[in-house]
């Protein structure tokens, strides 16, 4: 068996593993994350994307809205090229109690929130597509930010530091030496392979995976799930975050993200043993589609993309309470103060806007258990293609030749590091998604740089598949791209384009009708009835590289 | 920001089929196809304007990518609007003077003998070529000698005796260049005791929409909806047009593209073969002499698009001794002002190449075509002479020859 | 204006019965809202593939004439099989009209290789992908050489050629690789990494660079019996570029789909189009059927986006809009119905029960079984009850089979559309 020795482990690839792993390589100190399935898999890359700013907290939760607000502006410094700073409404309806509306403007004022009032006019001139009904609005500082981006770009810049990174990797038991926990022993779930990690500190930073994980060194930890349900538009029916004036509940808020938009959320118990199986049900989609509607009407009109669903990774500290009401406030455990188990520590809670918060306090806690590392330097070190302002016209200039669209949807999503991506080379900028406009030269750089093992984690990194089409063309050019590029062999590239498939599947399953019905009976039909791709027997065992 | 009348990207299901049939993609390189110009990218444009590819410049609104469409996407309505939502306007003269046909033919109607002369000098096309970027092989149309509204004046009490009466929108080709067309639609029509009232305020707008001219477009477009309707009300008649791209723009653009309301001469617009169909088959059927002629028909892209194929050559059908072959449906490549640029003359002809290899093949005495700039095209391309099916009827009614 | 037969879909199904018509000297009108899912398949016209348990069949018309008798209410028991036979062998006559011959393996199905390398069978397909020539090189193990164009982003033989050799039927038959550049033909500009299948089929549509071709086709097969290569022969020139190209360079050139569009499919509908033109038949493309007016148990007329209130009547109509992709069929959030007449549909009321948990079941998609309930005459029946005894449906429109699952796509529509016609002649005279 596999064996290394290193300084840190964390545990989780999410935003906020990823987080910690860069704050400790920018520390000098060498970790390992180990994650199992693929970055932002989990909650981080189940939420709406938004870059509160801290406004749907201000009424109930103070101490939250204000770590908002303060994260928000460090991150849109540090992660310029996954933000964009689109701005934020919130709009009474008629049938809204009009004075939750100045309640928000004095909480906002508390919280050192900047809260406009602006006319019904001026609202609707900013957003076109609102509800003309409103009573009014208000407007702060809000903006989206992509999830996948922003943890890909965190991991790069860890690795470049020298970090190690194991993705599709289980921690199947937390190894105990007498009353520490010295390492883990983990299982590549792709090719089988079991390695012992050992190292002086173990970050957990599962999220609401880490009771599960507790449990195998026999500490308790009870998460709290709640499943929240959104829906995506196939286009952006909106240009700014559009959020309802009333007491937080379903489907008051609708997020643009790159070219999509997305209504969300709700709010429903999950057992625990369910985590891993939650789905949308039918009555979450009819609230978000009436609610969103509300909103914007032309989301009646619109073409409802895919369903998906997320965990929140409340955790309970103590009692019984309802979902949306427990504090989102962030939760730092040391376990050998808590539970006399040594050498792990648990953060979690929190929301994505303040991972860097969450991976800061981490940091802080492991070093200090460690005796090593320097101070934090996460808020003033801009993370991989958020190094400089982007200047579209200047990359447009740069590459001609090459379609603005396809130039700007690479800038859009890699930032100051497109130059590594694009060349004016007619095999690198050739379109593989044509939805996304994904070249293949994106994909050859994410194959070999970016610590993708199959086609969901391409989509992860690239957007290939996120489309309208959901991967119908660009599914089958990916998987013999892993072949054309050596990234895996022929028998995984066919299998992965199973998985992929099935994959994007869960997500349009829910919402089959209309145009997603006649994509999906388009697909079926080159993948099985042209291609025969359900027919195929795979080996089975899987292909040693 | 989103217009309603654009979300039916939507429905795009990305089956290609499109860009299987686009004229344009297959002779250029320059165009990636109008899935890809259409549908993939307004979905990148709603979200940045500056994701604007020049490329879509290269579209020549021919809409044969909406014929093919199974999703009943308007592809080519995406492009056009977004090529002047996005693209600041042409600021060139030479789209100016192309565009605003109502300003040329007024000023060339007046002094047509010397605009013809002068049009037709090799020094004056290398001018042309040179400064204006005017391909010196493009031959322009002749002018007419004053206008046919001027014309019609002249004899507007005799039709107006008719009990029956259509109003006619003759377009700027019948008004400045040919008015021989407009008479042939008015002897048609009488033939069928009908009455044609001539109704002409503004050009239809096509080449001001293709150049970018909007705002002048919208004027001249209420213009004529509010003078046809009124023409319309008066004599309690269709509005027909022997122009099918007029006809198209009447109909559908004015609604579509320019977003104006033309509910009050839409169901009244008839292209003038569908017009003159609907009677034939009520029984109102002139006398037709034979017109004993090898002939070619070639249908426009805008009236493929708009419907109405069928009527032209069930009418032609009518005519003794036409020995009519229907020519499989091309573009002709010229697409109004697009052929008279430079900049995409090469790609112009490589698209109407095609149809040109076809005629060749079929050997006609005449090619018979609905659309004026077809006529130009291909009687610039080919050695083949080009006529209107309202000017072959016209001729088997009163036995002139053509 | 007036028509002997209107038949609303222009698709295999539609071009079928209308050359059946057209014919025998009816008046035929075909109207379609942009082109037919033809573009996007394998070119080859399935029979019946898989019985109920998934398994191959491997004599189609034995195991219909034994199938209808089980399942009465499946579109090929609304034609009985002996018209079955009729209509596909009839089919096949039409099209070699046109210069488009189709092969079939006498009474038994064959294999065409997919994209991926499995196996399907099918009944006819094009001398590219079945003839006895290859039936014998096949028997015989000869070697086979998957060639693709350098670039083309549409085709991955690896990916194919694994599951091929992994496939019982191979076992002993040697399969190699290797790439074909292009030729240089004047439009440098245009990125070869991007080109679709019609790209390459119109480089290839005259026969300048077949010699060229030849030679790296016959370097890259380095003795191999078989090219295997994606589809690319053209669409109008096809049977004389191929017969050239095998001259060339002496081996057997082996044609597989892939991904849309589809130039083996795109033949035969040119060809369809073109026969039907030829009989006299009036095809209007880029409209759409939007009503129709019936009265008693008769529909009288249609009307179109594009006819603006001018209806279209006749003595029948046939309606072969397809399934949910071409239009025949629409889907809202609860519910299935058909758009043109609003006719009676065999759905299912809960959305969820539309569809499998997995993308790729077993059991196959319910959806795929849906459509418009007719009688045997293909007959429907209006939303309050009424038959329309003038109106007939068929092709993918129609309900209770599964095209991919059973392999029957191609052979319902040909045969539902060929009935359709027989039941219009019938009904004339």
């Amino acid at each position: 068996m596999r064996r290394i020795e290193t300084e840190a482990i964390v545990i989780g690839g999410g935003a906020t593993g990823a987080g910690t792993l860069r704050d400790l390589s920018l520390r000098g100190v060498r970790a390992v994350l180990i994650e199992k399935s693929d970055i932002a898999s989990g909650t981080t890359g189940r939420n709406h994307g938004l870059l509160h700013s801290g406004a749907r907290y201000a009424v109930n939760d103070l101490e939250s809205a204000r770590e908002c607000i303060s994260e928000n502006r460090i991150l849109k410094k540090i992660a310029r090229h996954c933000i964009e700073d689109t701005g934020g409404l919130f709009v009474t309806l008629p049938e809204d109690d009009p004075s939750y509306h100045g309640k928000l403007i004095e909480h906002c004022r508390y919280a050192g929130i900047r809260c406009e009032e602006i006319g019904v006019r001026e609202a609707l001139r900013m957003e076109p597509n609102l509800n003309p009904e409103i009573l009014s609005a208000l407007r702060v500082p809000d903006g989206t930010i992509d999830p996948f981006r922003l943890t890909s770009a965190n991991v790069l810049d860890a690795q470049e530091r020298g970090a190690s990174v194991f993705t599709h990797t289980e921690v199947e038991e937390i190894l105990r030496d007498g009353d520490r926990a010295a390492g883990v022993r983990c299982r590549d779930r792709l090719t089988g392979e079991k390695i012992e990690i050992y190292a002086g500190i173990i970050v957990n930073a599962s999220g609401v995976w880490g009771q599960r994980l507790s449990a195998s060194a026999g500490i308790e930890l009870r998460m709290f799930p709640s499943k929240g349900s959104m829906l995506i538009i196939d286009y952006r029916i909106n240009n700014i975050v559009v959020n309802r004036c009333r007491v937080p509940s379903d489907g008051d808020i609708i997020v643009p993200g790159d070219t999509v938009s997305l209504i969300g959320t709700t709010s429903k118990k999950v057992d625990y043993d369910r985590i891993d199986e939650i789905t949308v049900d039918d009555d979450e989609i009819a609230t978000l589609l009436e609610s969103g509607e509300k909103l914007i009407p032309s989301v009646s009109r619109a073409r409802v993309l895919r369903a998906y669903c997320g965990v929140r990774p409340l955790i309970a500290v103590s009692g019984e309470m309802d979902g949306r009401e427990i504090s989102r406030g962030i939760v730092l455990i040391d376990h050998e103060k808590r539970d006399a188990v040594g050498g792990l520590i648990t953060i979690a809670g929190g929301k994505l806007m303040t991972y860097r918060l969450m991976a800061e306090m981490a940091a802080d806690l492991a070093c200090a258990k460690l005796k090593a590392g320097k101070k934090c330097r996460t808020h003033r070190t801009p993370l991989p293609g958020s190094e400089r302002r982007v200047d579209q016209a200047r990359s447009v200039k740069f590459f001609t030749g090459i379609p603005n669209s396809v130039v700007g949807s690479t800038l859009y999503r890699h930032g100051h590091r497109i130059r590594n991506i694009l060349h004016r080379e007619k095999r690198n900028y050739g379109l593989i998604c044509e939805c996304e406009m994904v070249t293949e030269g994106e994909i050859e750089y994410a194959l070999k740089k970016l610590n993708v093992r199959d086609i969901v984690d391409l989509r992860r990194r690239t957007r290939i598949g996120m489309g309208p089409c959901q991967g119908q063309l660009c599914a089958y050019r990916a998987a013999g791209l892993f072949v054309k590029y050596d990234s895996a062999t022929s028998d995984e590239s066919n299998k992965m384009l199973v998985d992929f498939l099935e994959e994007r599947w869960k997500g349009i399953k829910p919402v089959l009708w209309g145009d997603a019905l006649r994509e999906v009976e388009f697909g079926y039909w080159i993948y099985q009835g042209l291609f025969g791709l359900g027919d195929v027997r795979f080996e089975e065992e899987a292909e040693k590289r | 920001m989103i217009r309603l009348q654009n979300i039916s990207f939507d429905h795009c299901i990305k089956c290609t089929v499109c860009t299987v049939y686009c004229p344009v993609a297959r002779a250029t390189h320059h165009f990636p196809g109008p899935k890809q110009s259409g549908p993939d990218t307004e979905r990148l444009r709603i979200k940045s304007p500056e994701l604007l590819d020049e490329s879509l410049k290269y579209c020549t609104n021919c809409k044969r990518c909406e014929i093919a469409c199974p999703s009943n996407v308007k592809i080519a309505d995406i492009i056009q609007s977004s090529k002047w939502r996005y693209f600041k306007k042409s600021l060139r003269p030479r789209d100016f003077f192309l565009a605003h046909t109502d300003l040329m033919g007024s000023v060339a109607t007046r002094a047509s003998l010397l605009v013809n002369f002068f049009i037709k000098l090799p020094p004056v096309k290398l001018f042309l070529d040179l400064f204006f970027r005017i391909p010196s092989e493009r031959r322009f149309p002749k002018y007419a000698r004053g206008s046919f509204l001027a014309w019609y004046k002249k004899h507007r009490a005799e039709q107006e005796a008719f009990a029956e009466r259509a109003v006619y929108f003759p377009g700027c080709y019948v008004n400045y260049n040919n008015h021989e067309l407009g008479k042939d639609v008015v002897t048609v029509l009488n033939a069928m005791n009908i009455g044609v009232i001539v109704s002409y305020e503004k050009c239809c707008g096509v080449p001001l929409i293709a150049n970018g001219y909007i705002g002048r477009a919208r004027k001249n477009a209420l213009l004529n909806i509010n003078s046809l309707a009124a023409s319309a009300a008066e004599s309690g008649a269709r509005i027909i047009s022997a122009s099918s791209s007029c006809s198209f723009a009447l109909k559908h653009e004015y609604r579509n593209l320019l977003e104006l309301d033309n509910s009050a001469i839409f169901d009244s617009l008839d292209y003038i073969t569908r017009f003159i169909h609907e009677r034939f088959l009520k029984g109102n059927l002139p006398e037709l002499k034979p017109v004993r002629l090898r002939a070619a028909y070639h249908s426009p892209c805008h009236l493929e698009r708009m419907g109405g194929v069928m009527n032209t050559i069930e009418v032609l059908k009518k005519i003794p001794g036409l020995d009519l072959t229907i020519l499989h449906s091309e573009c002709c490549g010229i697409a109004g002002t697009y052929g008279f640029k430079k900049e995409y003359y090469r790609v112009s002809q490589k698209v109407g190449a095609e149809l040109f290899k076809r005629i060749e093949r079929a050997d006609p005495q005449i090619v018979i075509t609905d659309c004026e700039t077809c006529k130009w095209q291909i009687e610039m391309s080919t050695p083949y002479r080009v006529e209107h099916p309202v000017t072959v009827l016209a001729r088997s009614i009163d036995g002139g020859k053509l | 204006m007036r028509y002997d037969c209107v038949i609303i879909g222009g698709g295999l199904s539609g071009l079928t019965c209308g050359i059946r018509l057209a014919e025998t000297g009816a008046s035929v009108a075909v109207i379609s809202t942009g082109m037919s899912a033809l573009h996007f398949s394998s070119g080859s016209i399935d029979l019946f593939g898989y019985n109920g348990e998934g398994r191959t069949v491997y004599r189609p018309f034995e195991f219909l004439d034994e199938f209808v008798g089980s399942n009465p209410r499946h579109p090929y028991a609304l034609c009985g099989a002996r018209q079955v036979r009729e209509a596909l062998f009839y089919f096949r006559g039409q099209l070699d009209l046109e210069g488009i011959e189709l092969y079939n393996n006498d009474e038994s199905n064959h294999f065409h290789v997919t994209t991926l390398g499995t196996l399907k069978p099918t009944f006819f397909s094009q001398r590219s992908v079945f003839n006895e020539k290859i039936r014998l090189a096949f028997e015989k193990k000869s070697m086979i050489a998957a060639l693709n164009f350098e670039g083309y982003r549409d085709f991955y033989p690896e990916l194919a050629v694994i599951n091929l050799r992994r496939n019982v039927l191979f076992r002993n038959i040697e399969i190699i690789t290797g790439k074909i550049v292009y030729p240089d033909y004047g439009d440098p500009q245009r990125n070869p990494f991007e080109y679709r299948s019609v790209d390459i089929a119109r480089i290839f549509d005259t026969e300048r660079y077949l010699e060229e071709l030849a030679v790296q086709i016959r370097n890259a097969a380095s003795g191999a019996a078989f090219a295997a290569m994606p589809a690319f022969l053209g669409i109008s020139n096809f049977k004389r570029h191929h017969k050239l190209l095998q001259e060339l360079t002496g081996l057997l050139i082996y044609e597989i789909p892939t991904l849309p569009p589809s130039i083996l499919g795109m033949r035969i509908d040119n060809a369809l189009k073109s026969r039907f033109a030829s009989l006299g038949g009036v095809y209007i493309a880029g409209d759409t059927v939007t009503g129709g007016s019936i009265s008693g148990e008769r529909l009288e007329s249609v009307v179109t986006e594009n006819g603006g209130g001018s209806a279209l009547s006749a003595g029948s109509f046939v309606l072969a809009t397809g399934s949910f992709f071409s239009g025949g069929l629409v889907s809202e959030f609860s519910r299935v119905r058909e758009p043109v007449l609003d006719l009676k549909v065999y759905s299912d009321a809960e959305r969820s029960r539309w569809y499998a948990p997995e993308f790729f079941p077993r059991r196959g998609h319910p959806f795929l079984e849906y459509g418009v309930e007719t009688d045997e005459r293909l007959n429907p029946k209006t939303g309050d009850g009424r038959r329309v005894k003038n109106l007939y449906c068929t092709g993918a429109l129609l309900p209770y089979y599964n095209p991919i699952k059973e392999g029957s796509g191609g052979g319902v529509a040909v045969s539902t559309g060929y009935r359709a016609a027989e039941l219009i002649l019938e009904g004339n005279s």
